[in-house]
């Protein structure tokens, strides 16, 4: 390879280029530490400190590879997408890699020149045909011609996207339709540079025929700098308006994977881990689709890919809306495919708003609680507020615990404190905690081995926000089939009595309880499944989530979530929330049992 | 010959066919089950007099000489004709009639659904419906033998929009009074709890009824709705409320407690709106062509309407709606000719 430019190694034309190259990195470089910034101390300081534990840091290393340029997650979900987006991202990649490698192997001394690796075939002439050339070519070539594939496929997606199993899609913005045609013109644009000028630079089996052609056509060179001109004009644009697009996803999905390595959690709406939350939203819409609030084409403008957007456009009116209404189902998260925490935004958004009444439980005393409860208590059965309203399912709780012969002793008989969780919910943090604290004295002061819940409302927060030590925190549903395995409670089967599991929210997504639940169905009868379930089950609709969605916009979503576990005729709905229970049990035909009673009943 | 269907037994379906006999028409009464009187004929006395529901049953049956009784037959199809619907019977027989009176009444709010009352979990909840089947004489062995406290919870299932029925049931308010006093005369020594969110005492000698309730019988009126009732270890049902009057939570222990089942449609009644095509009102009852001068005739020609049908209504409301819809039916009827 030999430079055709020698003395200066610049042409003009890599001037559009070379501004949006500079105005991107700028922007993203300046976002990056302006995030680093609003990250509280000790989250910033949890950050640094993964980036260079060797463990977290290749775990980064390979998210990034697998899931920005593998695009693996939305392979297993959906092949064709997965091809489109992988074909894009990993050939451009290469592109970039290859290119860098030519100018490297080749002209070392250009390789401090931004532009040198992409705008390669117009600064050097061919001298001599090498094997590593010819190979680096190739390659180039064919990568070309893989991501020309997967663009194909988006300008085919973009006018039939239910031939790619998306029912609903977002809208576009006006800069989106920019970023997306210029995106599209790039790959085409090169080719048709490479073609120009393969028979100074050389090319291979793509290139070189086609340059032929042209040269037939055309018979002279005068197309070749307006249309490198053209390219590099292409790449400028998409990368002037990158940052104000949905393709802010590509920068920011890098920093938002190593700052969920690290563990860190959305502490504010606005600031920090959310704000890379917010960039790194594709908008691909896969949560509209997803949200159990959309059905019957209703609230679709309330899942978090518009929450996503008016965040980026600082609505605030829609911004509290949109946060008030969500169930906190998961599910968004669950089809999300960068892992936008949807239900995590939401509360903390909640959390910045102001009450007049702040109330404080510090009147309410934790020993009158211990006291009343007996001395050497292993097993402390905590119902909560949700099964006081439910009493069906205290009392076969407590039928099996005795069938068991557990010595058991219930923490809240007579009524009890809540848990938390609701109040977390809405966003009042404060108020949890001191709930938190009081709950703990008396589960401390119990001196229990195990703590039993039925209310995985309950169960969830108990899991992840109480600190218990060794006691161990368990939901009725994983208790009971581990008594059923040790033979302690004995149940007998009928064959023909078929039942279909809801995977409540909570106990779901919420805390990955998905198998013991069935197996503890299938020692009792025929488990079957629902059209949706495990991690995309349908939220009941009840859910203590959402702070304003009414009770006639519930009920279609309860309607469609009962639809869907009908999917295989059962003869009766098992659930394993209080809850869902009392929510299916208004609109369902057949009967909706919690778990612990479908066990008692055959025990 | 032609024929007038009246379809439901209850007293309106009683009363309309009684009426249209009188009005030297041929009603044919079709009863679901194997006897008439509907709801009233499982009560033991009514308000506000306490008049014996089975001697109202009785004078109903009495009037009803020479009509063509249908009993444990149900409509299966309705086929408009030319001149009004040729009625198939679930029995096989088929009447042509010019005009139809739907008479089918309501359904009593099923308080299971209300699981936090605990009615089918616990042992001493019982519905009001029960109630008057015990004070008729039929054993409960959920109703105690000599109950220290007992309480009743208005408005189960009416008036709340989570179990669906967001209407009033208008004549629950006074039945509690009605069964709190003949509780406290069965039992006087016991403690009587009423649990409401306001009471609605709208007819002719209700008011003295409720003064009577709490001047002479000392009957506790507490106003608020129960949030929560659990069964205690020696299975007492225990009652969580709030005073809203005081501002203060309240905890009662009782021996039994009746929950005020209310009145909800019925669900036959989009079956019946389908077939002669005749939309529901957004309550799930019938709708009459207007609910002020016109509330026994529906949209349909030859289609009346009587009774609890269409809404709640008191025992005279719907006897007189009865009486109202026969009426619509003769001057329709010699309208046609």
């Amino acid at each position: 390879m030999i430079d055709r430019f020698a003395t200066t190694g610049f042409h003009p034309f890599v001037l559009p280029f070379l501004l949006g190259m500079w105005f991107v990195l700028g922007y993203c470089l300046f976002g990056m530490i302006r995030i680093l910034w609003e990250l509280p101390r000790k989250d910033r300081r949890r950050f640094l400190l993964s980036l260079v534990t060797p463990k977290t840091a290749w775990k980064n290393i390979k998210d990034i590879f697998l899931n920005c340029l593998i695009h693996v997650k939305l392979w297993k979900r959906n092949p064709v997408l997965g091809y489109m987006h992988s074909s894009i991202a990993f050939g451009w990649f290469m592109i970039i890699l290859l290119g860098h490698v030519e100018v490297f192997l080749f002209l070392p001394e250009r390789i401090r020149l931004f532009y040198y690796p992409i705008f390669f075939n117009f600064f050097v002439a061919e001298g001599e045909s090498t094997i590593q050339g010819s190979v680096l070519m190739f390659l180039m070539d064919f990568f070309l011609l893989v991501i020309l594939s997967g663009i194909t496929l988006a300008i085919i997606k973009r006018f039939a996207s239910l031939w790619f199993g998306m029912r609903r899609t977002t809208r576009p913005s006006f800069l989106d339709m920019v970023g997306m045609y210029s995106l599209w013109a790039i790959f085409p644009l090169r080719l048709l540079c490479e073609s120009f000028t393969a028979h100074i630079s050389g090319g291979s089996f793509l290139t070189i025929p086609m340059n032929r052609l042209f040269a037939w056509f055309f018979g002279n060179d005068l197309n070749y700098l307006p249309t490198w001109w053209a390219y590099s004009i292409v790449l400028g644009i998409f990368m002037f308006v990158l940052p104000f697009t949905r393709y802010m996803h590509i920068p920011s999905e890098m920093l938002l994977i190593p700052l969920r390595n690290a563990g860190l959690r959305v502490m504010h709406p606005r600031k920090g881990f959310a704000r890379v939350q917010v960039f790194s939203c594709p908008g691909c819409g896969v949560c509209i689709d997803a949200c159990p609030m959309s059905v019957k084409k209703e609230n679709l403008k309330d899942c978090t890919v518009y929450l996503n957007r008016q965040l980026r456009r600082g609505n605030e009116k829609r911004i509290a809306e949109i946060s008030d209404k969500c169930l906190l189902c998961g599910k968004c998260t669950e089809v999300c495919q960068v892992g936008v925490e949807g239900p995590e935004m939401r509360v903390a958004q909640r959390s910045l708003r102001k009450y007049s009444i702040n109330p404080h439980y510090n009147n309410i005393q934790a020993d009158p609680f211990i006291d009343a409860l007996p001395a050497g208590t292993r097993v402390l059965y905590f119902a909560g507020c949700m099964t006081h309203l439910t009493p069906g399912i205290k009392k076969s709780v407590l039928s099996l615990l005795d069938k068991a012969g557990a010595s058991y002793s219930v923490m809240d008989p007579d009524g009890g404190l809540c848990c938390g969780r609701p109040m977390m919910m809405a966003g009042r943090d404060e108020q949890a905690r001191e709930m938190i604290r009081l709950n703990s004295e008396i589960i401390r002061g119990s001196r229990c081995n195990v703590l039993l819940l039925s209310c995985p409302i309950c169960y969830r927060i108990f899991k992840e926000k109480y600190n218990l030590g060794n006691i161990r925190v368990v939901h009725h549903s994983v208790y009971f089939e581990e008594l059923i395995r040790a033979g302690r409670l004995k149940v007998t089967r009928d064959e023909a009595v078929k039942l279909v599991y809801h995977d409540p929210c909570e106990l779901g997504r919420g805390c990955g309880i998905y198998d013991e639940p069935r197996a503890a169905v299938s020692a009792v009868g025929t488990l079957v499944e629902a059209g949706k379930n495990r991690r995309e089950s349908i939220c009941c609709g009840g859910s203590l989530g959402s702070i304003t969605l009414s009770y006639e916009k519930r009920e279609g979503i309860t309607r469609n979530s009962v639809a869907n576990l009908m999917a295989e005729s059962p003869d009766a709905i098992v659930t394993a929330c209080p809850l869902c229970l009392s929510t299916f049990n208004k609109y369902a035909d057949v009967p909706v049992k919690d778990l612990a009673t479908v066990l008692d009943e055959k025990c | 010959m032609d024929y007038i269907a009246v379809v439901g037994g209850g007293i309106a379906g009683m009363e309309a066919a009684a009426q249209l006999k009188a009005l030297g028409l041929e009603p044919v009464l079709i009863e679901r089950s194997e006897a008439l009187g509907g709801h009233v004929a499982s009560w033991h006395c009514l308000f506000p007099d306490l008049t014996p529901a089975d001697k109202l049953i009785k004078d109903l049956e009495s009037r009803l000489e020479g009509v063509d009784i249908q009993l444990g037959a149900e409509v299966s199809t309705l086929n408009p004709l030319r001149k009004g619907y040729s009625v198939v019977l679930s029995n096989g027989k088929v009447y042509p009639c010019r005009a139809i009176v739907l008479a089918t009444g309501f359904t009593l709010f099923p308080a299971q659904r209300k699981e936090e009352y605990g009615y089918g979990i616990y042992d001493h909840v019982i519905t009001n419906r029960d109630l008057e089947g015990w004070f008729g004489g039929n054993g409960d062995s959920r109703v105690p033998e000599s109950p220290k406290a007992v309480g009743f919870v208005h408005c189960v299932g009416s008036r709340d929009i989570k179990a669906g029925n967001a209407q009033c049931s208008k004549v629950c308010c006074i039945t509690a009074i009605k069964q709190a006093i003949e509780m406290k005369e069965r039992f006087p020594g016991a403690e009587i709890y009423c649990f409401y969110m306001d009471l609605r005492l709208f007819g002719k000698k209700y008011e003295d009824f409720y003064i009577r309730a709490q001047r002479d019988c000392g009957i506790h009126f507490i106003r608020g709705r129960v949030s929560e009732v659990a069964e205690t270890i020696d299975g007492r049902v225990q009652v969580k409320a709030e005073d809203t009057l005081s501002g203060k939570p309240i905890k009662v222990r009782l021996d039994l407690l009746v929950l005020m089942a209310g009145i909800v449609c019925n669900p036959d009644s989009e079956q019946f709106s389908k077939a002669v095509s005749m939309p529901l009102d957004d309550d799930g009852f019938f709708r009459s062509r207007n609910n002020i001068g016109d509330i026994t005739r529906s949209d349909r020609p030859g289609v009346f309407l009587a009774g609890a049908c269409t809404g709640a209504k008191t025992v005279p409301e719907t006897l007189a709606e009865a009486r109202s819809a026969a009426l619509n039916v003769y001057q329709y009827l010699k309208g046609q000719k």
